[in-house]
């Protein structure tokens, strides 16, 4: 959702990754000292400040979208590495909220998204804003405030896709995100950037991953695959998903524009 | 110079030496130590240049995808599967011939890897950012399948492949005392200004740029973008591949799980860094290959090497703000 809400407004975010990472590692540093309410809102915090950097980056320095990703996400990488070993950032025993919240929260989400856009002037001005950021300034519209909103949503909800990692797993270790942030820029387009769909998508590539602990040791069609097959399947589904039709006619026209 | 780059240059300053004040180290502690790793011993100095010969050349694969305006972000992939197949072929075949059929198989192996990349973009539209990074994970997992429970593991505790022969090498140009450098380093400059000459003097060098410029325009004069884009990322690919070719034939003699320290990523930034000049890839190599070498240092005073890498992605920054300066915004 966090994708949807960036890219929907025209901002390419390949920086979904670095996000998550920020907000990973954030709320497994926060976490011992404030407790898992802190830590979250500390992560978000930090993951919005990000968020805003890239907004800043493409809209004002007007540097590449792409660029300015792969880059937050080499800064993410490289700053979350220092932060954990200055601050021995354990791999287990944080304090966190359930996984079920960030659970529940994640089907929500979307319906939210889907309602906001579809029956909010806000939402109106978002579509706009993607589709074309020019006619949108004629119409009144200011495209940067619109992004920013956006990217600031975005980083809101991928922080909490970060805090989830961390509920999840107990803890915070170097790239822990492990290109999930890729993945769920490629279940949007898959779901041709609307939220529904790409709930939808979501769950196909979570059950993809979860399939590698039901399946590993168990034989497909008489061969035994190894574990690294079932590990490999969400990374190759993403590719054939983007080989397929989906999603192509519907890229936002003012993707990656000014 | 315009207020808003200086105001980044400060600002990634600041980040910096804020960095380092969390770690109680002094900026000049630390840029010694980063100094001393790379450039203090002849041993760090040819490791710093070992360093760069692998970024050289991936960095020419993804500054090659970049011109035709793609990125290609699998060059890391695309360096594993060609230093696995050129492994696998020159371990059957030692001496000149493994040298040359394991290049031959590493290019095959690295083309076959971006192919899908380039395709997808072609003719379906899906951006090639996710397919690339996506076949990078597939890469890791495969090669490490290889030589951990697969078939190309050598017998033993460790997951890697039997070592190539020193006939099937890449020998050593200059060797006095603790300082060597083998012949892949002029190599890799070479080839490096040979895509220079490629880009701006050639029909297809043309091409390729006319494509990453503006699709639409190079279509009106005849050029088909979606073939130019197959063929770049084929290309790509192939370079990528040929990197780890080299690799493996210069400096490691087998191939093992973990052999990339990520030079495929860290070759994107050098790219980046290189602009529109093929031969500012070479001090961008060198860059990324000496902090690489020096962070290793690092440790040694206290600071995570993690700052090398943000520090070479604000440098990126700041360089793509510096050329992005020139675009104007219509109205």
């Amino acid at each position: 959702m966090g994708g949807y809400a960036s890219e929907r407004s025209g901002v390419v975010n390949i920086g979904l990754e670095g996000l998550m990472l920020t907000a990973a590692c954030t709320a497994a540093v926060a976490a011992p000292h404030f407790g898992p309410g802190g830590a979250l809102a500390i992560a978000l915090l930090v993951t919005v400040v990000i968020s805003v950097l890239h907004w800043m980056a493409t809209q004002i320095y007007r540097i590449d979208h792409v660029i300015s990703g792969m880059v937050l996400n080499l800064i993410a990488a490289g700053a979350t590495n220092f932060v954990a070993s200055l601050f021995n950032a354990s791999s287990s025993g944080v304090p966190h909220f359930p996984v079920v919240l960030y659970e529940g929260l994640a089907i929500v989400l979307p319906f939210l998204t889907w309602a906001y856009v579809r029956f909010t002037r806000g939402g109106l001005r978002l579509v706009a804003t993607g589709a074309d950021p020019d006619k949108a300034r004629l119409a009144g519209i200011v495209p940067e405030r619109v992004r920013l909103a956006a990217l600031v949503v975005a980083g809101l909800f991928t922080g909490l896709a970060g805090a989830m990692l961390v509920a999840y797993t107990d803890g915070f270790t170097n790239d822990m995100t492990a290109g999930r942030g890729y993945i769920a820029l490629a279940a949007l387009v898959v779901g041709g950037w609307r939220p529904l769909p790409t709930l939808a998508a979501c769950l196909a590539f979570g059950i993809l991953t979860a399939l590698r602990v039901q399946y590993a040791g168990v034989p497909v069609l008489g061969v035994m695959p190894p574990s690294e097959f079932w590990a490999a399947l969400p990374y190759l589904a993403t590719v054939i998903a983007l080989a397929g039709l989906l999603g192509r006619g519907r890229t936002p026209a003012g993707l990656g524009k000014p | 110079m315009n207020a808003r780059i200086l105001w980044l240059v400060l600002g990634s300053i600041g980040v910096v030496l804020g960095a380092l004040a969390v770690c109680h180290v002094g900026p000049g502690v630390a840029f010694a130590a980063l100094l001393k790793g790379s450039l203090g011993t002849p041993n760090g100095i040819t490791k710093s240049l070992e360093n760069t010969t692998p970024l050289l050349l991936a960095g020419i694969a993804v500054f090659l995808a970049l011109r035709a305006g793609l990125f290609n972000i699998g060059a890391e992939g695309q360096f594993l599967v060609g230093a696995l197949a050129c492994t696998a072929v020159a371990l059957k075949f030692p001496g000149v011939v493994g040298i040359v059929l394991g290049t031959v198989a590493a290019i095959a192996a690295g083309a076959a890897w971006a192919w899908p990349a380039g395709a997808i973009k072609a003719y379906r539209g899906g951006h090639e950012v996710i397919t690339t990074i996506m076949l990078n994970s597939v890469a890791t997992l495969l090669t490490g399948y290889m030589v951990g429970s697969g078939p190309m593991r050598a017998g033993g505790g460790d997951t890697t492949t039997a070592s190539l022969t020193d006939a099937t090498r890449l020998p050593a140009v200059i060797h006095s005392g603790a300082f060597s450098l083998n012949i892949a380093l002029p190599l890799a400059v070479a080839m490096t200004a040979a895509l220079g000459w490629w880009l701006r003097k050639t029909v297809s060098g043309y091409e390729l740029r006319a494509v990453g410029a503006n699709p639409t325009a190079a279509l009106y004069a005849g050029v088909d973008p979606r073939k130019t884009a197959v063929r770049a990322m084929l290309a790509s690919g192939a370079v990528a591949g040929f990197a780890g070719a080299v690799q493996v034939l210069a400096y490691e003699g087998r191939f093992y799980a973990g052999f990339s320290p990520g030079y495929g990523f860290d070759a994107l930034g050098v790219a980046l860094l290189a602009g529109e000049s093929a031969l500012a890839l070479i001090p961008a190599a060198l860059l990324f290959g000496v902090l690489a070498k020096g962070a290793l240092n690092l440790q040694f005073v206290h600071v995570p090497k993690g700052i090398t890498t943000v520090i070479l992605a604000l440098l990126i920054l700041i360089v793509a703000a510096v050329r992005a300066k020139g675009v104007k915004k219509v109205a």
